[in-house]
């Protein structure tokens, strides 16, 4: 009944105070406003239910994660406030048991969270109820989600979250340690669990996750449909249910544990690392005291003029560093996180198990600096820290009770504010060196040793420092102007996240948001490629206020005992004097100047758009011009341009001219041109025409010809188009759109910059939402592949001409067999590209630096040849080998399957950025991001760009000259094809054995796990349908049908649809004509239904026969369901045709010995035994061994045990 | 040398008024403010140490040596703080740390910006409080007595002229006490020291001058040995047994009672002999605190004694 007693009185207590309240009011606001404004579901392209169990699961976790920042004062309070209030002597002695005390406490903790998780799905009901939400988009009402995400996700939450906070305030006896504890789980769960779950441990690293974030949107996210996302019912199961015992489990071993340890004793020192730093605990002094006769203290000078002030602040920060460095979230942030980085450094800096090279920007880029803004990854934690050190700083006095002693010295308030700012500063230029010596020892230990030291100091001190310093002025004025510790926490809390949610609250100008800029960027071929400019100007801005927010932390900073309001302000006009004033005017002043020359740039140079505009304009765009979408237009049959590139003045000048054809059996008598955006096109006509409208706003143009285009003619459009910077943008120089693409080193712009003709569909909204706010009709995403005309023309290929001239030391790229080079007078040197074949897809020109690998690639006998370039960055050419012969071979081998290679020449260039990726954008050119240059294979590891190439270049018959239909299933005809393609290749240039290991790359789940549900492959529109199982489906096919019916129906497929596009369904017909009848099931079942096989081998044993051959015996169980796009699975009997092999030791280097015996036999449905004879002594056999039909690797092939000696001795 | 305290009221948010019109005149020298708990002192001492904002009133402090000869004690809180000395009714340290360290660092703070001048200083004082054999210790180590003195030696860093020192033999054992009670005073000689305290004993061994306040109230502005004084052949003493004590306290002006050898003893304010049994008493300032306190002396109304 104590327990009881206690219980209440603390939750009564916790009740009148503040943040319980005001964490209830943060998060039923969130739940809310996520909900409304859908920050989850806006990766959903379709359209979503307002209150589906899935958006209210997801809401809740989200909400969890932002509870779990804002509210440990709660169980910090109860666990440690009579300790740090000293009032635990009277609390212990009296006659109340251990249990009773803390368990009372601990429930009113646990009651009180679990009431303001309550918040969350009061938040989540009002947003579909309240008035203002959408009707359309609100689903029946089903009380039972509420309950599911409440029970089953907070509550778990609240138990496992308040029990690690508890315990930490209560170990340390300071209720702030509470939010070490939340910090410490939030870590946990999201960046660890994370780097775990990518360093190849899957879906186990998801164990790790204590709140179950991960687990629990792993799960969702990435596997549940569009269907399943807007109709299923959240329930924990599989990944997501063990993770939640197991955190369960270990909450409550740690509260015995806490329990078990805690005792009713006196308390000498509170500092959290008492355990490991006993030797230095402070012992006892011996007071000698013996009376003494005073001495009277010298006199010495005193002086409190500006030198003094900066040796007082000094001092402080000296002070304030040595606090924080010496607590264990200052360890955290210096050595711990560190090293976490390091730990992600080596799982991450590789791609499929290729090492990348860890050059120094690319380091320091791509893993250790982020903007403020964003946070999107694990770097996350360090804002929250700083939050969580500024609060102690503030505070440190007060919470020391000296206070009184300091605030009574002659020491300005400012003085105090600017050293404990500095104090933090050092902290965080601490952790700059921390992460130098993280990236110096990583490149060590990769053998790489040119060690940049100018560049981590440039990027880490000079662009990230600043990033968290402008915050940390804001954290320190939160804190001083709330001036109440969990508050100041919280208030500063929410302020991170209305920065890095702004956009979502409709705020996107950086003028705006605090500390907001464009980003920098820095590659290894464009530098920072002048993005430092915009970025200073701003952060120049953001600094100009956090001067003004650093005179408020002045004016308000809590001196002495008044925390009135009111006496705060007559205060703080005290302490308003004129060299106050000054800052403060001189502050203004600068936001003024600054703001309004960025405003200049921004938004008076350049046009600045809102989204929201964005989006009324493309509605305006379909509604006035969506009526011209099918009228006749003229094609463009020819391409002709003359560039000239001047990468130092950052600019470029095109002067082209189409040949404009009229396919159409109608005249046509106006001519649709739309010019590209944020740049200066001209345009004329080689007959009269008269301009008849000029939109320049939404990008329409029609121009009609005094003289009607009859059917055949043809006429030409020639322009002019200028690409000049004009200032900055808001969102900086790096993405905005063709105008901004020339740069120093490594231009890079496409044909987007040059006008196109006719109304472009493609700029209409996609979002259902989006359409519906705007009243346009809903439209389907994509029509099933037996909806669309199967005579639809593909886009007009056209023969294309350029001359690019560009400075001397650089090589400009476009699309083209080089016909010609020659630098002039003025020495610049000019290239001349020409297709005579007509290409399609996007143009791209590129000009840098590059390195040119050329070469002639021919099939024997063929008249002229490939033209085949690759242009690499002067540093990147380790990989340039791999990549040319990838090239050969994949042109040897597709033209020889799947028809000729059509165009006269083959472009690899490597694309200035940091991306590991690469892509086909139109005929005859793969483009790779520099992140792919970076792969370093050292050694004969994988070689991933053997296969990533080899997948390029199948886009050059899948996608390039077969085009897929818009519609379901498209991903099929492009991307499957493609790294189906690629597996033929490797199999047949490196081997079984090569496939093999390049199949377990594939079959990773990272990017994208397997989603058993869905559409089928027919239909697919999911990427691991497209990229997955799509492959895995044709190399089956190709195994059981035969390699070269299946290439052999798609050589036809090419053929019969070399111009018009193509569906699945023309596949399908194709692959049905060469799959015998016997097989047709197994294509119906592979792209038909969504089949799933599971191939088990129980066991595996062989015996030696009398004539010295071995019968292995292997027990195997089978398995086949077929899912519907719900979820629902059908297990379906089975009597099919799968492959049993037996294989022997294998070599060193191998995966899988030398196949003995690979064979179909019959299997069905069930557990079996399978016996086969082989010659050899066997090591390993089983059932499906390639992963033909299954595919999941793990079970299905076993060691095979050898019994033969016993059969031997009986012989004898 | 004087700090001049005219009117100083002071209200606080949950409207208990703490001061109401104080006005005192302390002239250099030790100066004690005696009065019960609760009585305002603190609030006084703090709104002294710029600590606090008055509601109404002025304190000025008046040095000639000083530039500005005058300083707004309210309003010109950086003038005051350069030459304030201020030891609060509590405090606390920083744990890990030694006392040289952090006096080191209170030195820089009270503006001896040069490191040797700092180290001296420090040093000196920790002598002087008696701290100098510990001073490498971590402070978290120290007892009650020693973090006071560790404060005093904070308190006196920079040779304050005003120095507020609140309530600061409270935790001291009897030697601690008599040695800080000496150094306060020849710190007195040439500075304004105000004491506050309930211990009666304090004042009357050290202060020149003295205060009673209780409930916000000044009631008696006085030197303690005129006060004494003054009280002469007016306080009277008797023994008696415990049933007694009601009708006496009836009866007569009884300031005190306390326990002797299991007897009671009342002690009574009277000018003339007040019944029989009594017997005239040597006044002490004890009898001076409780007169003011049952309002026979000073600025309270006297109370209604039975005729």
């Amino acid at each position: 009944m104590k327990l009881w007693g206690i219980f209440r009185f603390e939750l009564a207590y916790q009740m009148r105070r503040p943040w319980p309240w005001l964490s209830t009011a943060v998060l039923l606001v969130f739940a809310f406003v996520s909900t409304r404004v859908a920050i989850v579901p806006v990766t959903l392209p379709q359209d979503f239910i307002l209150n589906s169990p899935f958006i209210i699961a997801a809401v809740s976790v989200f909400s969890c994660q932002i509870w779990l920042l804002i509210a440990p004062a709660v169980a910090g309070e109860a666990a440690a406030r009579d300790v740090h209030t000293g009032l635990h002597p009277l609390v212990y002695a009296s006659p109340v048991s251990k249990t009773e005390y803390l368990g009372g406490r601990f429930l009113a903790a646990f009651i009180l969270n679990a009431w303001i998780l309550l918040a969350v799905q009061v938040g989540s009901l009002l947003a579909a109820y309240a008035p203002g939400a959408n009707p359309e988009i609100i689903g029946p009402f089903r009380p039972t989600a509420y309950l599911a995400a409440y029970g089953l996700i907070a509550l778990p939450n609240a138990l496992i979250a308040t029990t690690f906070q508890f315990s930490a305030a209560l170990l340390s006896g300071r209720p702030m340690a509470s939010y070490v504890g939340s910090i410490g789980l939030f870590f946990l769960s999201y960046p660890v669990t994370f780097a775990l779950y990518l360093s190849g441990l899957g879906e186990r690293g998801l164990l790790a996750d204590p709140i179950g974030i991960m687990a629990i949107m792993n799960e969702m996210m990435s596997k549940w449909t569009i269907v399943e996302k807007n109709v299923r019912m959240f329930t924990l199961q599989g990944p997501m249910l063990l993770n939640r015992l197991l955190w369960l489990g270990i909450a409550c071993l740690t509260l015995t544990f806490i329990a078990l340890r805690f005792r009713f004793a006196h308390r000498t020192a509170t500092d959290p690392l008492r355990w490991f730093t006993r030797f230095a605990r402070a012992a006892p002094a011996r007071d000698t005291a013996p009376v003494r006769i005073a001495i009277s203290a010298p006199h010495v000078r005193r002086s409190f003029g500006f030198a003094t002030h900066l040796r007082q602040a000094l001092s402080i920060a000296r002070v304030s560093f040595w606090l924080i460095v010496k607590s264990l979230p200052g360890l955290f942030l210096l050595v711990g996180f560190p090293m976490f980085l390091a730990l992600v450094l080596a799982t991450e800096l590789q791609h499929w198990g290729v090492p990348l090279l860890p050059r120094t920007g690319f380091l320091l880029s791509k893993f250790m600096t982020s903007p403020l803004t964003q946070a999107a990854d694990y770097r996350v934690v360090i804002p929250l820290l700083i939050v969580y050190f500024t609060g102690e700083l503030v505070w440190r006095e007060r919470d020391a009770r000296l206070s009184e002693n300091t605030d009574a010295t002659p020491t300005p308030e400012w003085v105090f504010f600017l050293g404990k700012f500095l104090g933090l500063v050092l902290v965080l230029a601490g952790y700059m060196v921390s992460l130098t010596a993280v990236g110096m020892i990583t490149q060590a230990l990769e053998g790489y040793y040119d060690f940049e030291l100018g560049q981590y100091a440039q990027i880490l001190f000079g662009l990230q420092l600043p990033e968290y310093l402008l915050f940390a002025v804001l954290a320190f004025l939160i804190h001083a102007a709330v001036n109440q510790k969990y508050l100041g926490l919280l208030a500063s809390l929410v302020a991170y996240f209305l920065i890095i949610f702004a956009s979502f609250l409709g705020l996107e100008h950086n003028l705006l948001v605090y500390g907001a800029s464009p980003e920098w960027s820095f590659t290894d071929m464009r530098g920072f490629g002048g993005s430092v400019g915009p970025w200073a100007w701003f952060k120049l801005y953001w600094a100009a206020w956090a001067l003004l927010l650093a005179v408020a932390a002045r004016l308000l900073w809590v001196r002495g005992r008044e925390a009135g309001l009111v006496t705060r302000v007559r205060v703080a006009r005290l302490r308003f004097t004129r060299s106050t004033l000054g800052i403060a005017a001189m502050a203004a002043g600068l936001i003024v100047a600054l703001g309004g020359f960025i405003f200049y740039n921004t938004n008076v140079l350049n046009e600045y758009i809102t989204k929201d505009e964005l989006v009324q304009r493309r509605a305006d765009y379909e509604r006035l011009y969506g009526k011209y979408e099918d009228i006749p237009q003229p094609v463009r049959a020819s391409t002709k341009l003359n560039i000239e590139i001047h990468p130092r003045r950052r600019a470029a000048t095109i002067r082209g001219s189409y040949r404009l054809v009229n396919r159409d059996v109608v005249p046509i008598d106006s001519v649709h041109l739309e010019p590209a955006f944020y740049v200066d096109t001209r345009v004329t006509f080689d007959r009269a025409f008269s301009h008849v409208l000029a939109d320049d706003k939404l990008g329409h143009h029609i121009y009609a010809l005094a003289e009607p285009l009859q059917p055949g003619d043809s006429l030409t459009l020639d322009f002019d188009v200028q690409l000049e910077p004009r200032g900055f943008r808001n969102s900086g120089s790096a993405k905005s759109g063709a105008g901004m693409g020339v740069v120093e080193n490594g231009t890079y712009f496409t044909s987007g910059a040059l006008p196109v003709i006719g109304y472009q569909p493609l700029r209409e909204l996609w979002s259902a939402d989006d359409r519906r706010r705007h009243g346009l009709p809903r439209q389907v995403t994509l029509p099933a592949p037996g909806d669309v005309d199967p005579s639809v023309a593909a886009g007009a290929a056209a023969t294309f001409e350029a001359i690019v001239g560009t400075d001397s030391g650089q090589v400009a790229v476009a699309p083209g067999e080089l016909r010609r080079t020659w630098s002039d007078a003025r020495s610049r040197r000019y290239f001349h590209y020409v297709s005579d074949v007509p290409i399609n897809g996007m143009d791209v020109f590129f000009s840098a630096d590059y390195t040119v690998h050329r070469e002639r690639w021919g099939l024997p006998g063929a008249e002229r040849g490939v033209d085949l370039q690759v242009f690499v960055h002067p540093g990147h050419t380790k990989l340039l080998e791999r990549v040319v012969r990838s090239a050969r071979a994949s042109l040897d081998y597709y033209s020889a399957q799947f028809g000729p290679y059509p165009y006269r020449f083959l472009q690899i260039v490597e694309q200035p950025g940091n991306f590991l990726g690469m892509g086909v954008d139109g005929s005859g050119v793969v483009t790779g991001g520099e992140g792919v240059f970076q792969l370093d294979p050292h050694g004969d590891g994988f070689d991933a760009i053997f296969e990533i190439v080899a997948h390029e270049m199948g886009h050059q018959w899948w996608g390039m000259q077969l085009k897929p239909a818009f519609a379901e299933g498209g991903g099929v005809i492009s991307e499957s094809l493609a790294w189906y393609s690629a597996m033929e290749l490797v199999k047949n240039v490196k081997g079984r054995e090569a496939l093999r290991r390049f199949m377990h790359f594939m079959r990773e789940p990272n990017p994208w796990p397997a989603i058993r549900t869905g559409l089928p492959l027919l239909r697919a529109m999911d990427p691991w349908a497209n990229y997955r199982k799509g492959p895995y489906a044709m190399l089956a096919l190709s195994e059981y049908v035969g390699e070269k019916q299946v290439n052999g129906a798609l050589r036809t497929l090419v053929q019969q649809k070399a111009s018009s596009l193509a569906t699945t369904l023309d596949m399908y017909r194709e692959l049905q004509a060469a799959t015998p009848d016997s097989l047709e099931p197994l294509l119906h079942d592979l792209f038909e239904v969504n089949t799933f096989w599971t191939f088990d081998t129980k066991k595996a044993t062989a015996m030696r026969t009398a004539l010295g051959a071995w019968q292995v015996t292997l027990d195997v169980e089978a398995r086949k369901v077929v899912a519907d796009s719900a979820g629902k699975e059908t297990e379906l009997p089975m009597n099919e045709w799968i492959e049993i092999g037996i294989f022997a030791a294998a070599e060193p280097g191998e995966i899988l010995g030398k196949p003995l015996y690979v064979q179909k036999h019959r299997i069905r449905s069930g557990r079996q035994t399978i016996t086969v004879m082989v010659l050899q002594k066997p090591a390993r056999g089983g059932i499906d061994p390639y992963n033909l039909l299954d595919w999941e690797e793990g079970d299905n092939i076993e060691r095979i045990e050898v019994q033969g000696s016993e059969v031997e001795s009986k012989k004898r | 040398m004087e700090l001049q305290i005219r009117g100083v009221s002071k209200t606080y948010s949950n409207g208990v008024q703490a001061l109401k019109q104080v006005s005192l005149t302390i002239p250099a020298g030790m100066y004690g403010l005696l009065g019960p708990n609760g009585a305002g002192k603190s609030t006084l001492m703090r709104i002294l140490a710029t600590l606090q904002e008055a509601d109404s009133g002025s304190a000025t402090l008046c040095d000639p040596s000083l530039s500005s000869k005058q300083v707004d004690v309210l309003r010109q809180k950086d003038e005051v703080r350069k030459t304030l000395g201020y030891l609060p009714q509590e405090f606390g340290v920083y744990p890990n740390v030694s006392a040289e360290t952090l006096l080191d660092h209170f030195a820089l703070l009270k503006g001896i910006a040069e490191p040797r001048a700092r180290r001296e200083v420090a040093l000196a004082l920790l002598h002087q409080v008696n701290l100098w054999e510990v001073r490498k210790q971590k402070l978290g180590g120290y007892s009650g007595g020693m973090r006071q003195r560790f404060g005093v030696a904070v308190a006196l860093l920079g040779n304050p002229k005003l120095m507020i020192v609140d309530e600061p033999t409270a935790g001291l054992d009897p030697a601690e006490r008599v040695r800080f009670l000496n150094l306060l005073s020849e710190l007195g000689e040439n500075s304004v020291v105000l004491l506050s305290t309930h211990i009666v004993d304090d004042v009357s061994e050290l202060c020149t001058r003295m205060a009673i306040i209780d409930q916000g109230e000044i009631l008696l502005e006085a030197e303690p040995l005129g006060a004494v004084a003054d009280l002469r052949g007016r306080i009277w003493r008797r023994v008696i047994s415990k049933p007694e004590l009601a009708a006496i306290e009836r009866e007569h002006g009884v300031i005190s009672t306390k326990l002797l050898a299991g007897r009671t003893v009342v002690r009574v304010y009277s000018d003339g002999v007040p019944g029989p049994g009594f017997e005239p008493a040597e006044p002490d300032l004890e009898d001076v605190y409780f007169s003011t306190m049952t309002g026979h002396i000073g600025r309270r109304p006297s109370p209604q004694v039975a005729p």
